[in-house]
């Protein structure tokens, strides 16, 4: 498919355009497969979990044998926002290196090591949550206290991704130098990108882990700077949304045109974005902590504009797709101002499940600046709107996104094709989520506005009058929650039919090269020393004298809270 | 920078897309985020 390229000749752009494609051989396959189980088996259980807490939240259910809401909530929040996401998406990068860049078989050992270290911390962790010794929500924020084998499972899958990050960027560097004077494939830059962004996020709770939680937890510490642990976490949180939307604008921006008949809009402006949420996704962790005493309002404010920088990339994005859609329908020959919308291949799953992530991130972006308006903040902070926000963020615009990548990413992997009946069934499926993520996410964007409370079991708060107001939304929640669990079930069966029962045969695994004309990627896209560097200047400057100040000017530190939620 | 432009411009002889619908589709974005930022800023005025 690669274009040939132009004599050598000194310029500042790679003549070559479009991605040459690898084929998956067993053993990769094997491995991504590997990351999908884990993937589908957490879709399950996590959303059990949140069929049992919108029920419980309706007033009308109680969990049996003792069972303890927060424990439910903590494996929802660990098992769907920390464990499937990063799973498809180590997983899902794996298949996109395999396929541009490809693995030795040093490479590929060491990538099963990481999946390894991964999958050991992550059952450890796992254990101590369900057997209620983790009762400490996905953000274990200090001073609640969990059993010391959870801080240290995170801890191992923190180091496993880690692996596999290394590999994946040793396969990049080994392409490039085999390839001198080529542009590298523009899902390999990306996947390279995403693994660095998340590499220096976990930074943060790497040494959160090691410094603070674990000697706490293991008794070696009695007390704990609680305001350093989360300024930690969320020094990794907010990039943590970002290492999941990512992967999404990669099926977005390079996978999606192929499969709508199209090709990519433009190579740098794709590479461009990522590199400005490589700059703009980690020095603002501090949106997430606006109303945290302690941290002064200036270095807050300064966080609050470094996020809204990603609003570009974020609007290149949306223009750079509506672009890909208009102009393919308009060489199909749809005309008018919207007629190229009806050249879109909504019947097929591939096309329709990530197309509604898309529109899901509408509501979800808008929602997410006025969550950083930091005014603002204070009218929704701790409410379940945000619940609902990142439900449209994460569970659709993200999830959707993925299912929409299993449905050929899945009978690619297992020599098996995507069958009509299974893309008639996808298409339920999408209906399904989307009709009750819009019940449930709306109710919990209403009910945040007035003053609903997230995390929160049951309570009728003593009859106040207020919370008197929130019980039909809650209502709403349950009723959007059990066709939402509906969509999850049917998704799991449409897996096991994918992976053991669709016939055999070859599916496309869809990527999208350059028009045959496009304007060359100019070298700069590459400079990777100078992107590195910025990054790490915005962080220093964002996070040094806020970081400093709450070591020096420490608050009393905490002794553990394990009661009543936490190790108990 | 010039000479680059003016080889990018030689190798893109097509004229450029009909973009209409995707500037309209991207306007209406950017106002539906003010819509909903300017609601919730007002509801925040009013308490
Ligand atoms: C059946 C589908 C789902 C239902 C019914 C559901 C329901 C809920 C509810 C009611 C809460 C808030 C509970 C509270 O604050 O007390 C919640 C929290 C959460 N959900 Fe879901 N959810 C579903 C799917 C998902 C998916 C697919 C993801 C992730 C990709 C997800 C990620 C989260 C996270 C991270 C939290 C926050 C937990 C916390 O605050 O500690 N949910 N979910
Ligand atoms: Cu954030």
């Amino acid at each position: 498919m690669e274009t040939a390229t132009a004599p050598a000749k000194i310029t500042n752009v790679f003549t070559n355009r479009g991605t040459k494609e690898l084929s998956l051989p067993k053993n990769e396959r094997r491995l991504v497969m590997s990351y999908m189980y884990v993937a589908f088996i957490s879709l399950f259980i996590g959303g059990l979990m949140g069929l049992l807490q919108v029920l419980v939240r309706s007033g009308s259910f109680e969990l049996p044998w003792g069972i303890n809401y927060y424990t439910i909530l903590t494996v929802h929040g660990v098992i769907l926002g920390l464990v499937l996401t990063s799973f498809f998406i180590i997983g899902f990068q794996n298949a996109l290196m395999g396929k541009t860049v490809g693995y030795s078989k040093k490479q590929l050992n060491w990538a099963w090591i990481g999946f390894a270290v991964m999958t050991i911390g992550m059952i450890s962790a796992a254990i101590t949550v369900l057997l209620g010794k983790a009762n400490v929500l996905y953000t274990f924020y200090a001073p609640l206290q969990a059993h010391p084998v959870f801080y240290i499972g995170i801890t191992l899958v923190v180091v496993g991704s880690w692996i596999n990050a290394f590999v994946n960027f040793r396969q990049f560097y080994v392409w490039k130098k085999n390839h001198p004077d080529e542009k590298s494939p523009l899902l390999a830059f990306m996947v390279v990108i995403n693994m660095l962004m998340w590499c220096i996020a976990t930074i943060g709770v790497a040494s959160a882990m090691l410094a603070q939680f674990i000697p706490w937890s293991l008794g070696y510490k009695n007390t704990i700077n609680v305001l350093l642990s989360r300024t930690l976490f969320w020094y990794f949180g907010h990039p943590l949304v970002y290492f999941w939307l990512l992967p999404a604008y990669m099926a977005w921006y390079a996978i999606i045109p192929k499969i709508i008949g199209g090709k990519i809009f433009s190579d740098t402006l794709a590479r461009f974005s990522f590199i400005l949420f490589l700059f703009f996704s980690i020095p603002v962790g501090l949106h997430h902590q606006l109303t945290e005493p302690g941290l002064d309002s200036t270095w807050k404010f300064i966080q609050v504009i470094l996020t809204f920088m990603v609003v570009i990339p974020s609007l290149m994005t949306a223009f750079s797709l509506f672009a890909t859609f208009e102009i393919t329908g308009r060489k199909k020959g749809y005309g008018g101002l919207f007629g190229w919308l009806k050249h879109l291949p909504w019947k097929d799953v591939r096309f329709l499940a990530p197309f509604i992530g898309m529109l899901a991130f509408i509501p979800g972006g808008a929602g997410g600046i006025v969550n950083a308006s930091y005014q603002i903040n204070t009218l929704v902070h701790n409410t379940i709107w945000v619940t609902g926000h990142f439900h449209l963020t994460a569970a659709t615009t993200v999830i959707l996104t993925f299912f929409g990548i299993a449905y050929w990413l899945i009978p690619h992997l297992t020599g098996r094709k995507l069958t009509k009946s299974v893309n008639r069934l996808g298409i339920i499926q999408t209906i399904l989520w989307t009709v009750g993520m819009l019940i449930m996410s709306t109710s919990m964007h209403i009910q945040g506005l007035i003053g609903g409370p997230r995390r929160s079991d049951y309570s009728d708060y003593g009859g106040t009058a207020q919370a008197a107001e929130w019980g039909a939304y809650q209502m709403a929640q349950a009723v959007g929650g059990t066709i939402l669990f509906i969509a999850i079930i049917l998704m799991v069966y449409i897996f096991i039919k994918m992976v053991f029962f669709s016939p055999k045969g070859e599916e496309e695994f869809p990527i999208a090269q350059e028009e045959d004309h496009a304007e060359f990627t100019p070298k700069w896209t590459e400079n990777w020393k100078l992107w590195i560097s910025i990054t790490i200047v915005l962080i220093l400057f964002a996070y040094t004298v806020p970081v400093m100040d709450v070591i020096q000017n420490a608050p009393p530190g905490s002794a553990p809270f394990d009661w009543p939620i936490g190790n108990s | 920078m010039t000479t680059e432009k003016k080889k990018q411009l030689e190798s893109s002889p097509e004229n450029e897309p009909n973009l209409k619908g995707t500037l309209i589709s991207v306007s209406v974005v950017g106002i539906f985020i003010l819509v909903t930022w300017f609601g919730v800023f007002m509801l925040f005025l009013s308490r």
